[in-house]
């Protein structure tokens, strides 16, 4: 297992801002949904991206626009950005229907994106212009199910996902991952995210006597879940998506309910592991008076690579694309590197909670778990 | 888990959407146009609640009264800003003029509150109360218990006061009822005032337990509409039966088959309801369909 190498935030900063000065920084556009139904996940990726652009003033400077839920927001953004001038990439949202609206006009302008959206298939359209610095589900579901099986030793799991193309598309490949694995999985329904009441569908899955609880769920209705998962016996070890990583799902429920709660994220940076990481972490809670997480941070070493590209005398958006598409970018999450497709990130963690606080310890690591 | 026990759960999630659906009518009633914003002004109560929890350290029960007293205010508030001024003119204004607020409230607790889901104040202290044959937890309780005080309360101030009678004439004739001298526009405020004062008593039960997010508003308007369908449209009990119907029956239908058909029953049994009874379960009281 290889751990990831890490680069100081210091060295990066004092690096980037050694570069030598442009005329003007150029501009760089952040549009991410800071309102709507993804507005936690969107200012994170806002966070991380105006944190990296604060280390280089000279070199770029943020436009943000908020996309909201809507895919025509997103574009409304986008051509308004675009109007103003040219610029170098886009810092471009994490909801995937948005970026699906996006895709096309990126390749008709020839502007690459920079994105920490999960959405499988953004990367699998053969756009060139397309570049994502959060490990796909691909990546994030072969850690979840491997580490089910393999650490867990579980053979059985129950698998409750969201009916949302998030939710859907996770559940595939987490079917795919245990069938490869040989595990059988005993039970799975979809949940639509209004949904208030998860006792009758946990109540389905225990009947069906499964040796783990596999979530892949948004991250109110996984708070939900475990809160009311707390409340029943016989519930197995529940193993989460990334939404339980995130420190607003954890400050919703108590260290207690907690207890032996695990999920995979690309990365958890409140759980530290190394000093860069939590020099990071530091610097983020003065900046932002809150709790990072893993699409902060993968923002962050996305707009850190562009930033690197401009630094190395990429001025186009042409010799930016080509600077991501070619080459590797040792972040603070991890390695980035292009597979050709614009999927930069291919580690995954596993974190758990204790039940004593609400920060959760890195239990694995996985690079490229899907082989 | 037995089904005694998932009912009860059901029952607590619908007398928590019962006092959402009262309070729905009677702005409905009172204004004969629907409030869109009704639905965010449950939102803005689970907020309330979590900021009033954040300066005095209480049982939610405890706030209760500080939240449905400033919850009321801000209905009146809400009707001098989205409805008096276009009163008169076509429902379809005040319909724009609600929407508009509603997505104002939500834009101003994302801006507030942040965009991350948040726990309100536990009611009563935690644990579950054994039945026996059933385990139920003291949230569950409490919100059934709550919400039953809270329309009792209602009830009460609708049919044993000299303000409810007036408010139930102002929202039946309002032509007759000014020709008889009872302040209609103060009627209707107070409407606005108590339908709120629901809306946020329902946000702050629904706090602890199932958590409040700045963009749940239309899910809880959703089903304030259903349950004033299936009730029928302006019958203030027939819609708090309807929604205490919608709990129940959501929570069942997820236990006995999918979860997901439980959504798809439900909007399923709503068209058979109109099909067969047109004006709900229990017959119309307000003369238009907004």
């Amino acid at each position: 297992m290889r751990a990831p190498r890490l680069i100081s935030v210091s060295c990066i900063a004092a690096a980037v801002a050694a570069a030598p000065a442009l005329a003007e920084p150029q501009r760089l556009p952040v549009l991410v949904p800071i309102t709507g139904f993804l507005a936690l996940e969107g200012t994170s990726q806002r966070n991380g991206a105006l944190l990296a652009l604060k280390t280089a003033p000279g070199l770029a400077a943020a436009e943000v626009q908020d996309t909201a839920a809507a895919p025509e927001t997103a574009v409304n953004a986008f051509e308004k950005a675009l109007s103003a001038g040219p610029v170098p990439a886009v810092v471009a949202p994490m909801l995937g229907t948005q970026m699906l609206a996006l895709l096309p006009l990126a390749a008709e302008r020839k502007v690459p994106l920079v994105t920490v959206s999960g959405t499988a298939q953004l990367t699998e359209m053969g756009n060139p212009y397309v570049f994502r610095f959060f490990p796909g589900d691909a990546v994030v579901k072969a850690a979840h199910a491997r580490y089910v099986v393999e650490e867990l030793k579980a053979r059985r799991p129950a698998v409750i996902y969201q009916t949302t193309a998030y939710g859907q598309s996770g559940r595939q490949m987490l079917a795919d991952a245990f069938n490869r694995l040989g595990a059988t999985v005993a039970f799975e329904e979809g949940v639509a995210p209004a949904v208030k009441d998860y006792r009758p569908v946990l109540a389905k899955a225990l009947e069906a006597r499964p040796d783990a609880l596999v979530l892949h769920l948004h991250a109110g209705p996984t708070a939900l879940l475990i809160r009311q998962a707390a409340g029943m016996t016989g519930v197995p070890r529940i193993v989460a998506g990334s939404a339980m990583h995130q420190p607003a799902t954890a400050a919703l429920l108590e260290p207690a309910e907690l207890k032996g709660v695990c999920a995979e994220t690309g990365s958890s940076p409140i759980s530290g592991g190394s000093k860069d990481i939590e020099d990071w972490t530091a610097l983020y809670r003065k900046e932002f008076a809150a709790e990072p997480d893993a699409f902060a941070l993968g923002q962050y070493d996305g707009a850190m690579m562009v930033l690197a590209a401009l630094k190395s005398g990429a001025r186009t958006p042409a010799a930016v694309r080509d600077y991501l598409a070619t080459r590797t970018h040792r972040g603070l999450a991890m390695s980035y590197r292009s597979d050709g497709k614009g999927n930069m990130a291919h580690d995954a963690l596993i974190v758990c909670f204790d039940g004593k606080d609400r920060t959760p310890r890195i239990v694995k690591r996985y690079s490229a778990p899907a082989g | 888990m037995s089904a005694l026990q998932l009912a009860a759960d059901g029952l607590a999630l619908g007398a928590a959407y019962a006092l959402v659906a009262a309070g729905f009518v009677l702005a409905l009633n009172a204004s004969r146009a629907v409030n869109f914003a009704h639905g965010d002004t449950v939102m803005a109560g689970g907020f309330l609640s979590v900021a009033l929890a954040g300066v005095l350290p209480v049982p939610g029960i405890a706030l209760l009264p500080l939240v449905l007293g400033l919850m009321a205010l801000f209905g009146v508030a809400l009707a001098a800003v989205a409805y008096f001024p276009l009163r008169g003119r076509p429902p379809v204004a005040v319909f724009v003029s609600t929407i508009a607020a509603g997505i104002v409230l939500q834009n101003a607790a994302t801006a507030w509150f942040g965009a991350a889901p948040r726990a309100g104040p536990p009611l009563v202290g935690g644990g579950a109360i054994e039945l026996g044959f059933a385990v139920l937890p003291r949230q569950s309780a409490a919100m059934i218990a709550a919400a039953g005080l809270v329309y009792l309360g209602l009830r009460t101030l609708l049919t044993r006061t000299q303000t409810g009678r007036r408010l139930r004439a102002a929202a039946q004739d309002p032509g007759m009822a000014e020709a008889l001298g009872i302040p209609v526009a103060a009627m209707t405020a107070i409407s606005f005032a108590i339908a709120a004062a629901l809306a946020g008593a329902a946000g702050l039960l629904l706090s602890n337990s199932f958590f409040v997010t700045p963009a749940e508003g239309g899910n809880f308007m959703l089903k304030a509409y259903i349950a004033a369908a299936i009730g029928g449209w302006g019958r203030l009990h027939g819609a708090a039966l309807g929604a205490l119907m919608i709990g129940v029956f959501e929570t069942a239908v997820a236990a006995a088959f999918w979860q997901i058909w439980a959504e798809a029953l439900l909007y399923t049994a709503l068209l058979l309801i109109l099909l067969f009874r047109p004006s709900g379960l229990f017959g119309e009281a307000a003369g238009t369909r907004a």
